[in-house]
């Protein structure tokens, strides 16, 4: 049972050193095209002070289980910020977001592990962490050593790890306890040929179980071989919501690249 | 298969019960706060030869060095006076952890909290569960000096416990309400610290309450962790202590339980995005 709704989401990141934009709010043109100037997206005070950025506006959705959502848009249109919303690290500001089931996300590979700490020690905190009890860690860890293929490195700190390293362990970690709502970054992407399909073995049997699979990716092959519908997002709107090759299409021909096939 | 519903929106866990379920749903993690503490202390002095034994090692050069020369103007015997300093000392190193600790609780744990979903208070129970095993571990060796100073225990000994509780209550809102406002205004962190290092010298621990003329006994009293350090110290000395520091730590404990709920009740939830 695995079911996420979210109504009228809106997300402002506040900034407090007061930047004042370098953009003369009055003469630039309200919008200055793709890039970040002059978007409407800033927040600013009376006097013309970047107040904060509103990462996301308006967005509404809901996602049944066994769909896989693949999540396009160019940098900056709110992707991440909506992985993290959905993965209840940051509280909506406005707007509603209910999900049910057990979720694990991942969504940045520096965070969430403690460098000093072995991988093997990482295991158990994140095991922890996501309200595992201890005995369903020591059950796990030998398959989650084995899935993040480290060796020895297992137990060495995880600084000591090259970043592929730590996403195969992050991965191995988050996929390992069967989670009912899964959500992931585009940086898995950055694998190997080997580990990308090792990892694309693993969503395929998890969404086998009904599971809701959120995946936030640049590449065009990642996309269309795990996911069945896709959003678009742009200037964090949902510009489209629609099944996932239609999405792909639309997206490409708006002038939006991403990554061709890979392995 | 564990269903877990969440709700994530303006008035879902806001508010003063938000805060309440919070420090509930952290309480219950209790394995997690626990490997995280006992991990971080051990990572401190991994590369250390002596290890974890710097804690004691630290705590005792302090009490000896101070003892030998503050004994003189206490004019009490060296003994006792040991005894004294290590008590207050331990406690004090207690407590102003505390403020230098809650300031960084959430943002030295900024890894976490922009990653998982955890409850805030994961990390004050961490950082509380540390400084109280550094504690354990100095009472450790303080029990010891206090038989060889020729110490009974009777009835009086019991009042620590309630001294204790009241130090770990103390210590959940102190560490909540310092992180949340040090996340948002770093300047807090800088001030704490200033501050902290001034409290060992007007907190009666190098020096004795009852040795000072009225107006510096007055003074003293001003300054509550007087009061804190009493209520732990003087039970541990055979000695009651006095009404007034029980009536000024009940007081103080209740304002900053209400500063805590009312803070977190408002800005909790802003906590992320200060990180």
């Amino acid at each position: 049972m695995s079911h996420i709704l979210v109504q009228d989401l809106a997300v402002t990141y506040p900034l407090f050193n007061r930047a004042r934009s370098s953009l003369d709010t009055q003469t630039a043109p309200l919008d200055a095209g793709e890039d970040f100037g002059g978007t409407p997206r800033l927040v600013r005070d009376k006097r013309g002070y970047i107040k904060g950025v509103r990462a996301l506006d308006g967005v509404s959705f809901e996602v049944n289980e066994g769909e896989r959502i693949g999540l396009v848009g160019a940098n900056g249109s709110g992707k991440t910020t909506l992985l993290q919303v959905l993965a209840g690290i940051y509280p909506p500001e406005e707007g509603s977001v209910t999900i049910e089931g057990w979720t694990t996300s991942l969504v940045n590979i520096n965070l969430g592990m403690r460098s000093e700490a072995t991988g093997n020690e990482n295991i158990t905190l994140r095991g922890l962490a996501s309200g595992r009890k201890r005995v369903e860690v020591e059950s796990r860890r030998a398959e989650i050593a084995a899935f993040a293929g480290l060796g020895e490195f297992i137990d060495l700190p995880v600084e000591t790890y090259s970043a592929g390293m730590r996403m195969r362990l992050n991965f191995a970690i988050a996929t390992a306890f069967e989670p009912d709502i899964l959500i992931l970054d585009e940086w898995l992407s950055a694998g190997d040929a080997k580990f990308r399909k090792a990892a694309s073995e693993r969503m395929s049997t998890f969404v086998g179980r009904a599971g809701i699979l959120v995946l936030a990716s640049h590449s065009a092959s990642l996309l269309r071989a795990n996911c069945t519908r896709g959003f678009w997002l742009h200037d964090g709107r949902m510009r489209m919501d629609g099944p996932m090759d239609e999405v792909l299409s639309a997206y490409e021909s708006s002038g939006n690249s991403l990554t061709p096939e890979q392995g | 298969m564990n269903i877990q519903t969440r709700r994530y929106d303006l008035h879902a866990a806001s508010g003063v019960r938000g805060f309440w379920m919070d420090l509930w749903a952290g309480l219950s993690m209790v394995e997690l706060w626990r490997t995280f503490a006992w991990d971080e202390i051990q990572q401190r002095y991994r590369r250390s030869m002596l290890g974890v034994s710097w804690i004691l090692l630290s705590f005792l050069m302090f009490v000896g060095g101070v003892s030998f020369f503050f004994s003189a103007l206490s004019g009490w015997e060296l003994q006792s006076f040991i005894v004294y300093v290590a008590l207050g000392y331990a406690a004090f190193i207690f407590i102003s952890g505390n403020f230098i600790d809650g300031c960084q609780v959430f943002t030295a744990s900024h890894v976490w909290i922009k990653a998982l979903s955890l409850p805030y208070s994961v990390h004050v129970y961490r950082s509380l569960f540390r400084s109280l095993l550094i504690f354990a571990l100095q009472m450790a060796v303080v029990i010891p000096l206090m038989i060889w100073s020729g110490w009974v225990p009777g009835l009086v000994t019991l009042l620590v416990v309630p001294a204790l509780a009241i130090y770990v209550l103390n210590a959940v809102a102190v560490q909540y309400l310092l992180g949340l406002i040090a996340a948002r205004f770093q300047d807090v962190g800088h001030l704490v610290t200033s501050i902290t290092r001034l409290l060992i010298f007007v907190t009666p621990i190098l020096w004795v309450r009852e040795g000072l003329d009225g107006a510096r006994a007055f003074a003293a009293d001003l300054n509550p962790l007087t009061h804190y350090v009493e209520i732990f110290r003087a039970p541990l000395l055979g000695e009651m202590p006095r009404m007034t520091s029980w009536a000024v730590v009940f007081g103080v404990t209740l304002g900053i339980w209400v500063a805590a709920a009312l803070c977190a009740a408002v800005f909790r939830r802003r906590l992320p995005y200060w990180l």
